[in-house]
């Protein structure tokens, strides 16, 4: 489909007319990404200032043609695909570092960025970045907040989510709006992450930064089996030793690696951590005496204190360098991304091992020990067709191990269209349902990289959603049947009686479910009160940032008061305005499968619906207590005006104009 | 079921290299360029790309675009300016194929896109004059020590008042006036003077100096063979390397010339003798030789005994050099065609470190690169915004001295020092000290 002529001369003169590309070769060079997706765009624009952004889509919109951005376009998915033609936004030349401010540790930025440049720029000042893909070195930091990308610093300093503090985004009607975390209501830059583009255009950044570690201490330890090398981590955590790194690899890994990159690994073990702990140097004497201790404990066989930084930078190099080792062998490297509760991983990767082994299909097996993310290198060459099926079908059943184990099929490279299909299989209709009730509110005519994330055919694929126990199913029935507007109500907001409004209470719903201690998490119901739940953790040796209020575990999440809290939070079950359930998460670190739904429900106090359940990380040691903002009604801002009434369409659910900190 | 096999041009493979060799083996051109993952490690390590972030400047670019053409997906034809831009903006630098995950030479596939498409990347005379090299020596000879005197009583002066030099064919006059120093040796006399024999009784080695060394900086010439006093060089000033014919003319004189040469080192002590050269572009082109003849496996035999004997002058360098008196900053420049890893660069810098120790400045070059091998010539514009980009690198490394790895880098990077930091100067690194 071509351009119509009109839009064609409109872009021209947004953007200049050397920038509007509609010749054959620029749109096949501009049909691909790093996954083997590839399809055809009807135009190309070069974007060079992000002023032109709401300009472009505003045409767009009204000429109702679709779009994707894309920046570096290194992602695994087929994110960046132009599955139903229209134009590629290409944002690489936004490639600016604005600011940089090391006093109120912020850095502003444009999305083209190079990741591994701003880390460049930090350096000289003493700071640095936290996320750090393995392919920082070329992808963008707007790339990586549509990805929701992280890496091997993840399981200590978080993913990119929790970096960006504030956005510019502009929605895909050509509107702009600001997102920032100082703002009341649900995380919006959170639920923003991870949304491949499909909700809009991200132009500017402000993004954290932190001082360099001035002191690192790096060991590579060997084990003689993956079920000793996980547990190592489970202790660790348990201990309260939370590393800057934890990278693992078992032994076919090991060996291409080694001799690939001769950076000293032992070839002769089974697996290997690779550990970095950081932090002032009396902490981190006390924690390699501990680190020693459990690595002996579970059977390490050696114990390797990295002397140099060469050494340390060489190590390094060769574990970025599995993905070589494969891409020598064959044109086309599958890098898989599956992620399972940490307590999973030697059971998933034993499956996966044996799954390989029935198929003849080589491969390497990476991992985030502490995140249980791992990272399967398939090869093929698309060049043959029957081989990239048989590859990519075994790769489904690598991710349907992940599910099986209680996992996400992605926990950094996102879904795009490769992993579409999967979704079906991860989450229910009602969830799946919302997902795409969040789209069409926010891109009603599906203009932004449409066709991706969400399964076209959800409603026949997808399984039905779980039966829900009696005490959710009461209140979902209440809800469903409710024709007058409803309060959802935790302890607090029980004593506030308004006129004219049914209260819906949590109070049914106080169980503590399930307190892990091998994955340090805790699931629980909305309705515990905070006191019993600090007191119930305490008794098992473990702790939250959740303070000791009157109010509730679901109040404490939906009312905004305690922001520290959200990145702990790792699944939600809610009931939705419309009686149905949806559930989202598992007991992970990581999860870039969909919208982010914890995020969304986070802060908003009740509006989009009843959380009924949470699950979040805990810790061996004390925590610093959440910082307690005072309950302010809701910003509602454009992107509240589109989801809110979309999810609520009758307006039932009512909202407190004011109240105490914990609902 | 085996692979169709496209190629990029049937009618005539003699002026195409038929296989191609990397660091992984021997592969076909579309077995190479299929081996191209799409991962865009390359990217950043791309000058053009960093200039002007374009997937059409991009290496990983590049090769899609050759691969659509051999899938037959795109046309050479239709989209033939859009290819010739790709072709003529690509340095030939080899950083992508250092940053690459798979090795894939993209430097090689533009060389043969260009040969395919016909693209002449150098003006008409300035061509036509470089062709001389190869056919006629003398002739080239003559021409260029006539142009040299008519330079020196200002006839690009006069040529420059007229307005002559705006001319297309003839701007890379006005470019060369700048780049090329003002007093000019003559390398016979030199060597009579120092009474070096070009050709002595018992060679210790052969010594091919580029182009530049033979017209443009003797003393480099006349420095390298005091280096090689101990093992007294045969100097092959009058042989074309086939280095020009390789990047910018016909690959059958290339071949030719290189043949010559496989022919000639032959020779000399059964082929036993090392073939040494002061020009890393020189250097990386010479261990290519097999790759030109693999469709002649009897010839490609002996070029591989030849590339086996080629070496980089920095093989030769005193293993412990006196600590140099200079006490300023030294920034090594590793700009080369083809490549900038291997160990003639490993060698120069661990002499230049043996040399200057703490002075020598540790820059990686991640945002500069001095265009190489008459770049400058064929992409005027992108050659002055790399060159600012590498004035740059050398300002903030505070270097006062610039040690490049060939003698046309050197002269590229004193004239863009010259404008953008007069503070430092380049050098060779046979005259580092």
């Amino acid at each position: 489909m071509q351009l119509p002529l009109s839009a064609r001369e409109e872009l021209k003169k947004i953007v200049g007319p050397h920038n509007v590309r509609t010749d054959e070769a620029s749109l096949l060079l501009h049909a691909y990404d790093c996954s083997l997706s590839r399809t055809r765009p009807d135009a190309l624009i070069h974007v060079h200032d992000a002023k032109q952004v709401p300009a472009v889509l505003s045409v767009l919109y009204r000429y109702h043609i679709p779009f994707v951005a894309r920046a570096a376009a290194t992602n695994h998915a087929g994110s960046c695909s132009p599955l139903k033609g229209g134009v590629i936004l290409n944002l690489a030349p936004l490639n600016h570092i604005l600011r940089i401010d090391i006093q109120h540790g912020f850095a502003e930025v444009e999305p083209g960025v190079i990741t591994e440049q701003l880390q460049q720029a930090l350096e000289p000042l003493g700071f640095f970045y936290a996320p750090d893909p393995a392919s920082q070195h070329v992808c963008t930091l707007g790339g990586n907040l549509a990805q929701n990308a992280s890496g091997a610093r993840c399981m200590k300093y978080g993913a990119t989510l929790d970096h960006v503090l504030e956005a510019d985004v502009v929605l895909p009607d050509g509107k702009e709006i600001h997102l920032s975390r100082a703002h009341n209501g649900p995380d919006w830059i959170g639920f923003f992450a991870g949304s491949e583009g499909t909700l809009g255009i991200v132009t500017r950044l402000k993004v954290k930064i932190l001082p360099i570690a001035k002191h690192i201490k790096t060991f590579l330890v060997t084990f003689p089996s993956l079920e000793d090398c996980v547990q190592t981590v489970t202790d660790l955590t348990a201990k309260g030793i939370i590393p800057r790194c934890v990278e693992a690899m078992d032994k076919p890994t090991i060996n291409a690696v080694e001799k690939f990159a001769h950076a000293g690994y032992p070839t002769n073990a089974e697996a290997l951590l690779l550990l970095e702990l950081d932090g002032s140097p009396a902490r981190i004497y006390r924690d390699i005496a501990s680190l020693e201790t459990i690595c002996k404990q579970n059977n390490a066989v050696q114990f390797i204190p990295v002397k140099t930084e060469a050494s340390r930078q060489k190590l390094w190099a060769a574990r970025r360098a599995a993905y070589s080792t494969m891409a020598q062998t064959a044109p086309n490297v599958i890098v898989g991304d599956g992620t399972v509760p940490r307590s999973q991983l030697p059971a998933a990767l034993r499956k996966v091992q044996n799954l390989l082994t029935e198929k003849n299909v080589q491969a390497n097996l990476l991992f985030h020990a502490g995140d249980g993310n791992f990272h399967p290198h398939l090869v093929c060459d698309e060049r043959n067709p029957h081989q990239t099926q048989y590859i990519n079908r075994i790769l489904k059943q690598i991710l349907q191990i992940c599910l099986d184990e209680g996992g996400t099929i992605s926990g950094e490279h996102g879904i795009g269209v490769e992993k579409r299909s999967m979704m079906a299989h991860q989450y229910d209709k009602n969830t799946l349902a919302l997902f795409s009730t969040i789209k069409r509110a926010v891109d009603p005519e599906n203009l932004a990289n449409p066709l991706k994330i969400i399964p076209v055919n959800f409603s026949e694929k997808a399984p039905a959603a779980p039966v829900l126990p009696e005490a959710i199913l009461q209140l979902s029935e209440a809800i469903k049947k409710a024709r007058g507007p409803v309060l959802i109500a935790g302890r607090h907001s029980l004593q506030k009686t308004v006129p004219g409004v049914s209260t819906l209470s949590t109070q049914t719903l106080s169980q503590i479910e399930d307190i892990d201690l091998i994955n340090y998490t805790v699931t629980a119901q909305a309705g515990v009160p905070l006191p019993q739940l600090r007191k119930t953790l305490a008794e098992k040796g473990v702790y939250t940032c959740l303070p000791a209020d009157e109010g509730t575990l679901g109040g404490a999440f939906a009312s905004g008061c305690y922001p520290d809290f959200y990145p702990h939070v790792t699944a939600i079950e809610a009931i939705l305005p419309d009686g149905t359930a949806v559930k989202y998460g598992g007991k992970l670190t990581k999860n870039a499968a969909g919208y982010n739904l914890i995020r969304l429900f986070a802060g908003s106090q009740g509006k989009f619906g009843m959380v009924t359940k949470l699950t979040f990380k805990v810790f061996a040691a004390p925590v610093p207590v959440s910082v307690t903002r005072t309950f302010q009604p809701l910003e509602k801002n454009e992107l509240w005006q589109r989801i809110h009434p979309a999810i609520d369409k009758n307006q039932k659910l009512w909202q407190l104009k004011e109240g105490k900190n914990a609902l | 079921m085996p692979y169709k096999k496209p190629c990029l041009d049937p009618n005539s493979p003699k002026q195409h290299l038929s296989q191609i060799i990397s660091e992984m083996g021997t592969r076909d051109i579309y077995s190479s360029v299929s081996f191209c993952s799409r991962c865009g490690s390359c990217q950043q390590d791309c000058p053009l790309y960093r200039l002007d972030p374009q997937e059409t400047n991009s290496p990983r670019g590049r090769n899609q675009a050759l691969r659509l053409i051999l899938e037959g997906k795109l046309s050479e034809k239709t989209n033939r300016s859009l290819f010739a831009k790709m072709v003529e903006d690509c340095t030939l630098c080899g950083k992508c194929t250092r940053a690459c995950a798979g090795k894939i030479p993209t430097a090689e596939h533009m060389l043969e896109l260009q040969r395919a498409l016909h693209i002449k990347r150098l003006p008409f005379s300035l061509q036509t004059l470089l062709q001389q090299h190869a056919k006629h020596p003398s002739l080239f000879s003559c021409l260029v020590r006539t142009g040299l005197l008519l330079r020196r009583v200002g006839a690009i002066r006069i040529l420059e008042l007229m307005q002559f030099t705006r001319l297309p064919a003839f701007a890379w006059l006005r470019r060369a006036n700048k780049l090329l120093p003002k007093k000019i040796h003559s390398l016979n006399s030199l060597f009579r003077k120092a009474e070096i024999p070009f050709t002595p009784e018992k060679p210790g080695c052969i010594y091919l100096p580029s182009l530049e060394a033979v017209y443009f900086l003797p003393d480099l010439a006349l420095q390298t063979v005091r280096l090689l006093s101990k093992r007294p060089p045969l100097i092959l000033t009058q042989q074309a390397s086939g280095l020009f014919a390789y990047v910018y003319g016909d690959l059958r004189q290339s071949r030719y010339a290189v043949y010559q040469l496989i022919k000639r080192h032959a020779k000399e002590k059964k082929g036993t003798l090392p073939f040494v050269t002061d020009s890393i572009d020189l250097y990386n082109f010479l261990k290519k030789a097999p790759q030109l003849f693999t469709a002649w496996p009897r010839l490609q035999q002996k070029a591989n005994r030849f590339a086996q004997k080629v070496v980089f002058i920095a093989d030769f360098f005193p293993k412990k050099p006196a600590a140099s008196s200079k006490q300023l900053p030294v920034l090594l420049e590793k700009s080369a065609l083809f490549n900038q890893e291997g160990p003639a660069v490993l060698s120069s810098e661990k002499f230049l470190l043996t040399l200057f120790k703490k002075n020598l400045v540790q820059c990686f070059y991640t945002d500069a690169e001095i265009p190489a091998f008459g770049y400058g010539f064929t992409c005027h514009n992108k050659a002055e915004q790399l060159g600012l980009q590498t004035a740059q690198v050398v300002a903030r490394s505070q270097a006062k001295t610039v040690v490049t790895l060939s003698g046309l880098s050197a002269l590229e990077a004193n004239y863009v020092l010259r404008r953008f930091y007069p503070a430092a100067k380049a050098v060779h690194i046979v005259q580092a000290d």
